[in-house]
C-alpha cells in the first residue's frame, strides 16, 4: 500500500531522528568524555530503535486516516479560543488516562494493574538507563568529598548527595525497583493470559507472549547483576552483563514491529479525544432516512474524504448523496429489508 | 488456532424472529466480555414484526479496518476481521460510522471498540458461534455449505453487496432465492425507502399444486373499528 | 392470618424482585463440571449443559446432541443460570410477622415444619381432612408431583388438590380424552419436516415455544404449507403462507366452516372415518349451519381465507395440526380443541406417516404433571379417580385402604371460591403463583386473605406467598433430580446441578418432613426421586400413560422415552425390558390396553370419536359499553408470573414491563399516541400500562402480556368464566375498552420495572 515516496519520507525521517540523536550523544556526553565505552552496544541499539520507530512512526501518519486524524487533532487542540482550556484538558487526561490507567483498568482489574505495574517499571527503568547510556548523566566523586557523588547533567553539575545516604541508595537500586515493578505486572499480565478464556482465544505469542517474556528477561538478568555484585562477589558476572545486553538489545530492535509500539501510538489517544470532542458538541450529522442524529458531521464529512482517498466508493447513484449518510442503525434495517425485497421478487414456483 | 475454512457463517434475516437469542448468548462469549456483539433490530415495529439479526460480515477488504487511524483491526488468515486490539484502538469511532453493516460499537468507558469477532473463543477451536448455535429459528447458521444446501433447498448464498457503487464481498453469506441465475448481488442501498410489509410470505412450494392464496397486504383491511 | 403482614412496597423492598447480578463478565472461571439437564422453563424442555463451579451455576453451554433443539436456546434457556446465587433466594423459612419492617422473619427449618404440621392438624381436627387444600405446579417434576397428589391423598386424606396446569392444558386434555381416550401429542415433531401442511392455531410459537419455529420452517424448506390462526401477526404469522385474523374466542366456529367447506368439496377421508371412528354425521349435521358467509361474520376471518384453508388442509396428503393457548384458554376452550380435532379425524391424517396433532404444552412439566396425580380427578398413569378399579391399583400400590382414597377434588379455581366460602382453611401450595396467574385476581387475593393458614413452599418470595403465614425454602430446578415429560410426551431426565442452598430443601424432603411432623410418615419415607420413580412406574403401570418400562438409566441412554412404555407387552403380558418407548400413536398395527386390539384408539370399539364442537360467544362478550377484545398471553424475554425471569436482569431489559398493544387505527380513534399511559377498562378494574401501537393485531383488539405483579398485571382484569368441562378460565378474550390516561399511574414512580 504504501508509495515509493512515503517510505522515502520515512526513511528521511528515521536518518534525521537517528542523526539528532547522535549528536546529542556526543555533545550530553561532552564529545564521548562521559560515555561509558561498556555501554556502546546499547548505545548502537539505540539508534537504530530510533530509526524503526521514527520510520514506522511516519509510514503510520501517512496512512490517510491518521494524517487526517493527527491534522484535524492539532487543529482543535491549538484553535485559538480554546488552547489554555485545551492544554488544562490534556493535562488532566494524560494524568488520568495516562499515568493513572484508569480506561484499562475499566477494562479489569487485573489487567488494569498488571498494565499500570509494567508500565511504571519500563518508565522508571528508561529513565535511568537512557541518559546513562548516551552520556547525558554522570556521576564523578567530588573532589576533596571523598564520600560524595556529584551528578552531571549534559555535563553540567546538578547536585551532590553522599554516597552512603538513603538517597544514594534509592538512585543506584532504581533499576531494581524498576524491575520488581516489571516482574510483578508481567507475572499479573501471565497469570491473567493464563485463566483468562477471551484473552487465550485471540492471543499471538509474536504479539502478546514475546514482549512479556523479553521484559521479564530484562528484569531478571539485570537483577542476577546485582545480586551477582552485591552477594556472590561477581560470579559470573561478564556472562550475566552479555545475556543482559542481549534482552535489552533485542528488546530494543523489536520495538518498532512488536506490541510495544503501542507506547508511542497511544498518545494519539489524546488528539482524538479533542476531536472528538469538538464532533460531538459541534453540529450533528442526521441520518437521511430516519433523520435521528448519529454522529458528528465533521466526522462524518472527514470520513467521507478518506473512504475517497481509500479508494471506496460509496456515493450513492446518480450523484445523490453518500452511503456515509446513513444511521448505522437504518443501515442494518436496509441489511433486512434488502434481502426480503429479494424473496419478494424472486419468480414464483421456479426451482433452482 | 483458525477457524476451519469449510465453516461458514450463512445469516437468512426473513427467518429472524426477534427473541433476541442471540442477543443473549452473544453476551455469554469470553471474547466479548459480557457484552453482547449482535445487533437484532426491529425493521419498524409499528409496521411489523420483522426483526433482522446483524452480525460482522467480516469484509474481505474491511472498511472499519482501513479507516482505522490506530491500525487496530485486523484481519486474521482465516478471514475473521477481529475486534480492535486494546493496546492500539483510540475510540475514535470512525469504524462505528463506517461499516456499511453498522456493526461495530464503542465503549467509551474503557477507550476502546468491541464487535462480532465471530465467537473467536469458540470458532477457534471448531465449536460454533454462540449465536448460530442457539437460534431458535435458525436465521444464523454455522456449518459446512453441504449441510446448508441439505437444509435450505431453496436457498442460495451469495456474500456480494451493494453500497452506492461501492461492492463488499464477505465472509459471511447471506441466503437468497436460488434461481437459474448466479447468486445475486444484495443491493443494500436498494432498499434506503423500502419499508416492511405487515405480512411477508416468503418461501415458495416446490412442488405440487398452488391453492389460490389470498395475498399478504394488510388481512385487517375489513375489520371495522 | 394470610393476610399480607405489611406494606406491599416494603415486602417488595426486602425480597424482590430484584436484579440478578449482571451477566457474566468474568472469563476467568472454569467450570468444575457441565450438567447436561433441561430448561427449567416452557414444555419444550430444551437440552442443556450448565457449568458449576463450587455449588454454584456460572453459566451454560449448548447441549448439541440432544435431539429436540441440538444446542438451540431462547433468550430464558439462555439466561436461566442467573436465577441460582439470587439475591433473593429464599435461604431459611419465613414466617410471617408483621411487627417486622419486611413483614416476616426468618425460622428455623424444623421449627416450621413443627409449626405448619400442628397448624394443620388443628384444622383437620376441628373442621375435616378437606379444610386442607394442595395446590400444586406444572414445573415440578413428575416425582414431585406424583408425591404432592399421594400426601394429599394418603397423609393428609382431603379431595382438594389441584395444580396450575388448570390454567394451562386442561383443554385440551379434555378434548383429547373426548376424541382419541388419550391426552398425548401423537408424534415427536420431527415428523413435522416431511409433512405437506402444517396448521397452527391459537400459539405464538416464535416466543412461547421458540425451538418449534424451526421445526415449522424447517418443513417449510421442503415445500410445506403453513397456516396460522391468531388475532395478532406474530413472527410465525407474518411469513405462513395462509393467515386467518381470528377474532379471539371464535375458534370452534373457524373450524366448523371450514370443516363444512371440505365436507361440501368432497376433502375428506371417508375411508377411514367409517373405519376408524363414530360420530361423523352428528358433526357434519353442525357443520351445515357454518356456512361461509355466516363463518366469516361471526369470525372475522374473510371467505376468501377460509376456502384457502379448506382448500389447503383438504388437498394435503400429510399434515400437522398444533394448537395452544390461544384456542384453548376459553369458556368453550374444549369445544375450539374438538373443532380442530374434527378436522384432523376428517381428512384421515393421524396415525399415519409425517402427519400429527397435538397442543403445545407450555409449562415444563405440562404433560407429565397432568399426568400422575396432583390433577383434582385423576390419579397416577391418568387414571380415573371415579374408576373403582384405578382405585383399587393405586391404593394396592400405596398400600392403604381403597375406601380410604378420597374421592374428585375440585379445579384451582373452584378451590379459591371454596376458601372464599369459608369450606377451605388452610392452604399448602408448591410453585403456584395464583395471585397473578387467576383470572380477577382481586378475588384471588381476597380469598387468600380468608385463610386461617397458608404455607407456601418456592424459592423466591412469590406474590401469592406474600399473604403466607409460613413459607418453607424449596429447590430450584438445578438442585433437584428427576424427570419431566415434554411436549412431545417425551420423558427426560433432569439432573442435579447443585445442592440447596442454606436451609432450602428439595421439594419432595418439604413434603415428606411434613408427613413425619404429621405423624403418617408412612409411604413417605423415599430416599430420592428415584425411589419415588420406581413407585410412580408401578404407579403407572397398566394405566393409560404407563411409565413402568421407563427406567433412569434408559433414559439416559436414549436421551428420553416416550411414553407410553410398558414394562409387561400389554397383548401378551411378556416382560419387554428393551421397549424404546411409543414415538408415535395410533399407527395401524398398534395396540393399547383400552381397545385391547381393537383398534388404534384408547376406546374399547378402538375408534376415535367425533364430538360436536357446539360454538358459543365467549362470556363477558363485547357490546356497547365495552366495545373492544382484550386478549393476554405471553412474550419471549419472561415465563409465566415472572418469578424467575422476572428476577434476572437481562431477561428484564429485554421486555422491562407489560404494554397495550393496540392498532394505529384504533390508536388514532381513541387518541392514543406510541408510548402514551393507556387505561384498559373492564367490568372487573382498570390496568394502566403503555401503548405500543402497532398494526400487527387486529384493529377491533388490544393485546396486555401476563407476566407482571400488582397494578402491572392484567389478570386482576380477565374474566374468570371457566370452561364448564376443563374449568380453564377465559384468559383469552374479554370485552373492554380503552382510553389514554390522564395521568401516569401511581407505580410509575416506586417501582422498578419488574416489580
Amino acid at each position: 500500500m504504501a508509495q515509493p515516496s512515503g517510505r522515502a519520507r520515512a526513511t528521511a525521517w528515521g536518518v534525521a531522528a537517528t542523526a539528532t540523536l547522535a549528536v546529542l550523544i556526543v555533545a550530553g556526553s561532552r564529545k564521548l568524555a562521559h560515555f561509558d565505552a561498556a555501554l556502546v552496544g546499547y548505545t548502537f541499539a539505540t539508534l537504530f530503535a530510533v530509526f524503526g520507530i521514527t520510520y514506522r512512526y511516519v509510514m503510520w501518519l501517512q496512512r490517510p486516516p491518521t494524517r487526517l486524524y493527527w491534522r484535524r487533532g492539532w487543529q482543535v487542540f491549538f484553535a485559538a479560543r480554546g488552547l489554555p482550556r485545551n492544554v488544562l484538558t490534556a493535562a488532566r487526561r494524560a494524568v488520568v488516562e495516562f499515568a493513572a490507567n484508569r480506561f484499562i483498568f475499566v477494562r479489569g482489574k487485573l489487567r488494569g494493574t498488571a498494565h499500570w505495574l509494567i508500565m511504571w517499571g519500563c518508565v522508571l527503568g528508561a529513565a535511568i538507563t537512557f541518559p546513562l547510556v548516551w552520556g547525558w548523566v554522570h556521576f564523578e566523586t567530588v573532589p576533596g568529598k571523598i564520600d560524595h557523588y556529584r551528578t552531571l547533567v549534559f555535563g553540567i553539575p546538578a547536585g551532590e548527595f553522599a554516597v552512603h545516604s538513603v538517597l544514594a541508595f534509592l538512585i543506584f537500586h532504581g533499576l531494581v525497583w524498576a524491575s520488581f515493578l516489571v516482574i510483578a505486572g508481567v507475572m499479573l499480565a501471565f497469570r491473567r493470559r493464563m485463566i483468562d478464556q477471551g484473552a487465550a482465544a485471540v492471543q499471538q505469542f509474536g504479539e502478546d507472549i514475546l514482549p512479556l517474556v523479553l521484559l521479564l528477561g530484562i528484569s531478571v538478568t539485570g537483577l542476577m547483576l546485582t545480586v551477582s555484585y552485591t552477594w556472590m562477589k561477581g560470579y559470573a558476572y561478564s556472562f550475566l552483563a552479555i545475556l543482559h545486553a542481549v534482552t535489552v538489545i533485542v528488546t530494543l530492535l523489536w520495538l518498532p514491529f512488536g506490541k510495544l509500539f503501542h507506547v508511542f501510538q497511544r498518545p494519539a489517544q489524546l488528539g482524538v479525544s479533542f476531536y472528538k470532542d469538538e464532533s460531538t458538541s459541534g453540529e450533528q450529522a442526521r441520518c437521511r432516512r430516519c433523520d435521528a442524529p448519529y454522529a458528528g458531521a465533521t466526522m462524518v464529512r472527514d470520513l467521507m474524504t478518506v473512504e475517497r482517498e481509500l479508494g471506496f466508493r460509496y456515493e450513492l447513484a446518480g450523484g445523490e448523496g453518500h452511503y456515509q449518510e446513513v444511521c448505522p442503525r437504518c443501515r442494518r434495517a436496509m441489511f433486512g429489508l434488502a434481502q426480503s425485497a429479494l424473496w419478494a421478487s424472486a419468480p414464483k414456483g421456479e426451482e433452482g | 488456532m483458525p477457524v476451519p475454512a469449510q465453516l461458514q457463517f450463512f445469516v437468512d434475516p426473513s427467518r429472524c424472529i426477534g427473541c433476541q437469542s442471540c442477543v443473549q448468548a452473544c453476551s455469554e462469549c469470553d471474547t466479548h466480555k459480557g457484552e453482547s456483539m449482535i445487533h437484532l433490530e426491529y425493521v419498524d415495529r409499528g409496521a411489523s414484526v420483522q426483526t433482522v439479526p446483524v452480525v460482522c460480515m467480516h469484509c474481505e477488504q474491511p472498511t472499519c479496518a482501513e479507516v482505522c487511524p490506530a491500525d487496530a483491526i485486523k484481519r486474521t488468515g482465516d478471514g475473521v476481521v477481529q475486534s480492535a486490539r486494546k493496546p492500539r484502538c483510540i475510540a475514535c469511532g470512525n469504524c462505528v460510522v463506517a461499516c456499511p453493516f453498522g456493526v461495530p460499537e464503542l465503549y467509551a468507558d474503557r477507550q476502546l471498540m468491541m464487535k462480532c469477532d465471530m465467537c473467536y473463543d469458540r470458532t477457534s477451536i471448531g465449536k460454533k458461534p454462540m449465536c448460530a448455535t442457539v437460534c431458535p429459528s435458525q436465521a444464523l447458521f454455522f456449518g459446512t455449505r453441504e449441510e446448508l444446501e441439505e437444509l435450505r433447498p431453496q436457498s442460495t448464498p451469495t456474500n456480494r453487496f451493494r453500497f452506492g457503487e461501492q461492492i463488499i464481498t464477505t465472509r459471511v453469506k447471506v441466503l437468497a432465492p436460488k434461481t437459474k441465475a448466479p447468486p445475486p448481488l444484495l443491493d443494500v442501498t436498494a432498499a434506503m425507502d423500502d419499508r416492511p410489509e405487515v405480512r411477508h410470505a416468503r418461501l415458495r412450494v416446490l412442488g405440487g399444486a398452488p391453492a389460490a392464496l389470498p395475498p399478504a397486504d394488510d388481512p385487517f383491511a375489513e375489520v371495522e373499528v | 392470618m394470610a393476610k399480607i403482614p405489611v406494606d406491599e412496597l416494603a415486602i417488595t423492598h426486602a425480597y424482590g424482585p430484584h436484579l440478578s447480578e449482571n451477566v457474566r463478565g468474568k472469563t476467568t472461571e472454569q467450570p468444575d463440571k457441565l450438567v447436561k439437564t433441561h430448561c427449567c422453563f416452557c414444555g419444550q424442555q430444551c437440552g442443556i449443559q450448565l457449568k458449576v463451579k463450587q455449588n454454584e451455576v456460572i453459566g451454560f453451554e449448548p447441549w448439541e446432541e440432544f435431539p429436540f433443539n441440538r444446542g438451540m436456546l431462547c433468550p430464558k434457556g439462555v439466561k436461566r443460570y442467573l436465577q441460582g446465587s439470587h439475591p433473593d433466594r429464599l435461604l431459611t423459612a419465613l414466617a410471617r410477622d408483621p411487627s417486622s419492617p419486611s413483614g416476616f422473619r426468618p425460622m428455623a427449618y424444623e421449627a416450621a415444619i413443627e409449626r405448619a404440621a400442628r397448624e394443620i392438624a388443628r384444622l383437620q381436627e376441628a373442621h375435616g381432612p378437606g379444610a386442607v387444600a394442595v395446590l400444586g405446579g406444572a414445573s415440578l417434576t413428575t416425582e414431585k408431583t406424583y408425591l404432592l397428589g399421594k400426601f394429599a391423598r394418603v397423609c393428609l386424606k382431603t379431595p382438594f388438590i389441584d395444580y396450575n396446569g388448570r390454567l394451562c392444558m386442561v383443554s385440551a386434555g379434555v378434548g383429547n380424552k373426548k376424541a382419541f381416550g388419550i391426552d398425548r401429542v401423537t408424534s415427536p415433531w420431527a415428523d413435522m419436516l416431511e409433512t405437506e401442511v402444517i396448521w397452527i392455531a391459537g400459539s405464538n410459537v416464535a416466543e412461547c415455544s421458540p425451538i418449534t419455529t424451526n421445526y415449522v420452517w424447517q418443513a417449510r424448506e421442503r415445500g410445506a404449507r403453513v397456516i396460522v390462526q391468531d388475532p395478532r401477526i406474530t413472527p410465525i404469522a407474518r411469513t405462513c403462507d395462509l393467515y386467518l385474523p381470528v377474532k379471539p374466542g371464535r375458534d370452534a366456529a373457524l373450524f366448523a366452516g371450514v370443516l363444512s367447506l371440505m365436507i361440501e368439496q368432497g376433502r375428506i377421508d371417508r375411508e377411514f372415518i367409517d373405519a376408524h371412528t363414530v360420530g361423523f354425521d352428528a358433526v357434519a349435521e353442525y357443520c351445515k349451519q357454518w356456512t361461509p358467509a355466516h363463518t366469516a361474520e361471526v369470525t372475522g376471518v374473510p371467505e376468501r381465507s377460509l376456502r384457502a384453508a379448506a382448500e389447503l388442509w383438504g388437498q394435503a396428503r400429510s399434515s400437522f395440526m398444533l394448537h395452544a393457548r390461544g384456542i384453548e384458554h376459553h369458556s368453550i376452550g374444549v369445544q375450539n380443541v374438538l373443532g380442530s380435532i374434527n378436522l384432523v379425524l376428517a381428512s384421515g391424517r393421524i396415525g399415519k406417516p409425517h402427519s400429527g396433532y397435538g397442543t403445545i404444552v407450555g409449562q415444563a412439566n405440562g404433560q407429565g404433571g397432568r399426568e400422575h396425580g396432583q390433577k383434582c380427578d385423576q390419579l397416577p398413569g391418568m387414571r380415573d379417580i371415579s374408576n373403582p378399579e384405578h382405585r383399587k391399583h393405586i391404593a394396592s400400590v400405596w398400600g392403604v385402604e381403597e375406601a380410604s382414597i378420597p374421592g374428585p377434588g375440585v379445579d384451582a379455581y373452584e378451590l379459591f371460591r371454596k376458601i372464599d366460602a369459608g369450606e377451605i382453611k388452610a392452604l399448602v401450595a408448591f410453585c403456584f403463583n395464583p395471585k397473578i396467574s387467576l383470572p380477577d385476581s382481586g378475588f384471588v387475593a381476597r380469598a387468600l386473605d380468608k385463610l386461617e393458614f397458608f404455607a407456601a413452599v418456592d424459592f423466591f418470595l412469590n406474590d401469592t406467598a406474600r399473604h403466607a403465614d409460613l413459607i418453607l425454602p424449596g429447590s430450584l430446578q438445578e438442585e433437584d433430580e428427576g424427570t419431566v415429560t415434554q411436549v412431545e410426551g417425551r420423558v427426560i431426565k433432569i439432573n442435579k446441578a447443585i445442592d440447596c442452598p442454606g436451609e432450602a430443601r428439595e421439594d419432595w424432603r418439604v413434603v415428606q418432613d411434613l408427613a413425619r411432623a404429621l405423624g403418617r410418615p408412612h409411604g413417605f419415607t423415599f430416599s430420592g426421586p428415584r425411589e419415588i420413580f420406581e413407585e410412580l412406574r408401578r404407579a403407572s403401570a397398566g394405566g393409560i400413560s404407563d411409565y413402568s418400562g421407563i427406567t433412569y438409566e434408559k433414559l439416559e441412554a436414549q436421551m428420553g422415552v416416550f411414553w407410553p412404555c410398558p414394562a409387561h407387552d400389554p397383548a401378551s403380558g411378556a416382560p419387554t425390558p428393551d421397549n424404546p418407548g411409543t414415538p408415535r400413536l395410533f399407527l395401524p398395527d398398534s395396540y393399547n390396553p383400552i381397545a385391547k386390539g381393537a383398534g388404534r384408539f384408547y376406546f374399547p370399539d378402538g375408534k376415535a370419536r367425533f364430538v360436536v364442537a357446539d360454538y358459543r360467544a365467549p362470556a363477558d362478550d363485547v357490546d356497547a359499553e365495552f366495545p373492544l377484545m382484550l386478549t393476554t398471553g405471553r412474550v419471549v424475554s419472561q415465563f409465566l408470573s415472572g418469578t424467575q425471569t422476572r428476577r434476572i436482569g437481562p431477561l428484564v431489559k429485554q421486555y422491562p414491563e407489560p404494554r397495550l398493544e393496540l392498532h394505529p387505527r384504533l390508536a388514532d380513534k381513541l387518541g392514543v399516541k406510541d408510548g402514551d399511559w393507556t387505561t384498559c377498562e373492564t367490568r372487573r378494574g382498570t390496568i394502566t400500562v403503555r401503548a405500543m401501537v402497532v398494526t400487527t393485531i387486529r384493529p377491533d383488539t388490544v393485546f396486555i402480556p401476563y407476566h407482571w405483579a400488582g397494578e402491572k398485571s392484567v389478570n386482576r382484569v380477565t374474566v374468570a368464566a371457566q370452561d364448564p368441562m376443563s374449568k380453564i378460565p377465559q384468559y383469552k378474550v374479554c370485552a373492554c375498552r380503552v382510553a389514554r390516561a390522564a395521568a401516569p399511574p401511581a407505580y410509575s414512580t416506586k417501582l422498578e420495572p419488574q416489580q
